[in-house]
């Protein structure tokens, strides 16, 4: 990246947390305009974060929109503005948990599995018909499962949201409610099984050249 | 300095400079940031965790709902959702289960009483048939046929139907009979 590039990048997050902090303020204000607008911004990345958890575009809608509605009513509750993209994904964490803990429950019984299977090759055919890019796309997200079971819960939760997500290490540790030295020593351990991983390597390397 | 430059970053290094470049040692940090060699290993690495991320996003589908803070959902408290809905069929289960266990298992005093009089009665009315049956063993049925019952036979008529053994043998001639015999 060239210098000026970077520059202009900063100026462009800035200019954009400076608006997030001004809509959230609004919104704390009581504006449900200014808390709509917060919502465009960043309700897709809030539905990557709970797809790349639950890998089913169904369950991502639905988690998606009881976040925004615990967002909005607990808005008055967050301190500071500029902090509303980890107190939100920290929302979006413990609401993914919490499903993802009554989905382990219910499976017991035996009535989820087949259900979900069936959601995620129903959403890859719909939104992607072309076999061989299906094909891609499964292939990538086993090699990504293949990884994410070989962390620990919290390294696979502070991965996620630092490679995938890209938040800040201050933001992962507001997210988890966790010291930023555990968030790194766990993203450092999670970076060691990452370099381990070569059928993973091997596929980002083929996707480069 | 010159020293560090041949000391190029080892595994666990090169990982803590992508958790946090800030967090090495000074050396380190100084190796790093004069050895093209080094810095292009951290660059390499750091590309493929960003090229994870872009594929995540391309792979991912897109969502088709929108997010829609109507105001009935915002507003109300979420007093009839799945959590409380449970709750509540949960509490009215263990109140009748509650009921229906104190009136198995804890009888009143009225209904106690009740039911002694009842098995009482039940224990008199087996009593008057088991001393029935000590009087007369034979069922009703059967007393016509037996001779307790039938008047119509008298002793000189059983006595015609079944003579006795006394005067069967004095009907016979006992002379004769005895002269066979010997």
């Amino acid at each position: 990246m060239t210098p000026p590039d970077h520059e202009q990048r900063q100026a462009q997050t800035s200019g954009t947390e400076s608006h997030v902090t001004f809509l959230v303020e609004k919104a704390r204000a009581g504006s449900t305009a200014a808390f709509e607008q917060l919502v465009d911004l960043f309700q897709e990345k809030i539905f990557r974060m709970i797809y790349y958890r639950t890998r089913s575009r169904m369950d991502a809608e639905d988690l998606m929109q009881e976040i925004f509605i615990k967002a909005f009513k607990n808005l008055p509750q967050l301190r500071k503005s500029e902090m509303f993209q980890g107190w939100l994904f920290s929302i979006a964490v413990n609401r993914v948990r919490d499903f993802q803990r009554k989905k382990r429950v219910l499976s017991l019984f035996g009535t989820l599995g087949e259900a979900d299977e069936f959601d995620q090759l129903n959403a890859s055919t719909s939104d992607n018909p072309d076999a061989l890019n299906h094909l891609i796309r499964q292939d990538f997200w086993r090699q990504v499962s293949l990884l994410l079971d070989k962390l620990s819960r919290l390294e696979r939760e502070v991965f996620l949201l630092r490679f995938m997500d890209h938040l800040g290490i201050a933001e992962i540790a507001q997210a988890l409610n966790r010291s930023e030295s555990t968030v790194k020593t766990h993203l450092y351990r999670a970076l060691k099984k990452f370099k381990e991983e070569q059928a993973l390597h091997k596929l980002l390397e083929v996707e480069a050249s | 300095m010159s020293e560090r430059k041949n000391n190029h970053l080892d595994d666990d290094q090169l990982l803590w400079a992508v958790v946090e470049e800030a967090e090495l040692p000074a050396s380190v940090g100084a190796h790093l940031s004069s050895c093209p060699q080094c810095f292009a290993r951290k660059e390499r690495l750091e590309q493929k965790l960003a090229r994870l991320g872009q594929k995540a996003e391309i792979f991912a589908p897109l969502h088709r709902k929108k997010v829609s803070l109507s105001l009935d959902e915002v507003r109300s408290p979420h007093w009839w959702s799945w959590g409380w809905r449970t709750a509540l069929a949960v509490s009215l289960a263990v109140i009748l289960i509650a009921i229906w266990s104190s009136n198995i298992f804890v009888p009143s005093s009225d209904t106690l009483i009740t039911r002694l009089n009842q098995e009482m009665l039940e224990d008199e009315r087996f009593m008057a048939e088991i001393s029935l049956l000590e009087e007369n063993a034979l069922p009703s049925l059967f007393e016509d046929i037996s001779q307790e019952g039938n008047s119509v036979f008298d002793e000189e008529f059983m006595e015609f139907v079944v003579p006795s053994v006394e005067d069967e043998i004095r009907s016979h001639n006992p002379i004769v009979k005895g002269a066979e015999l010997c």
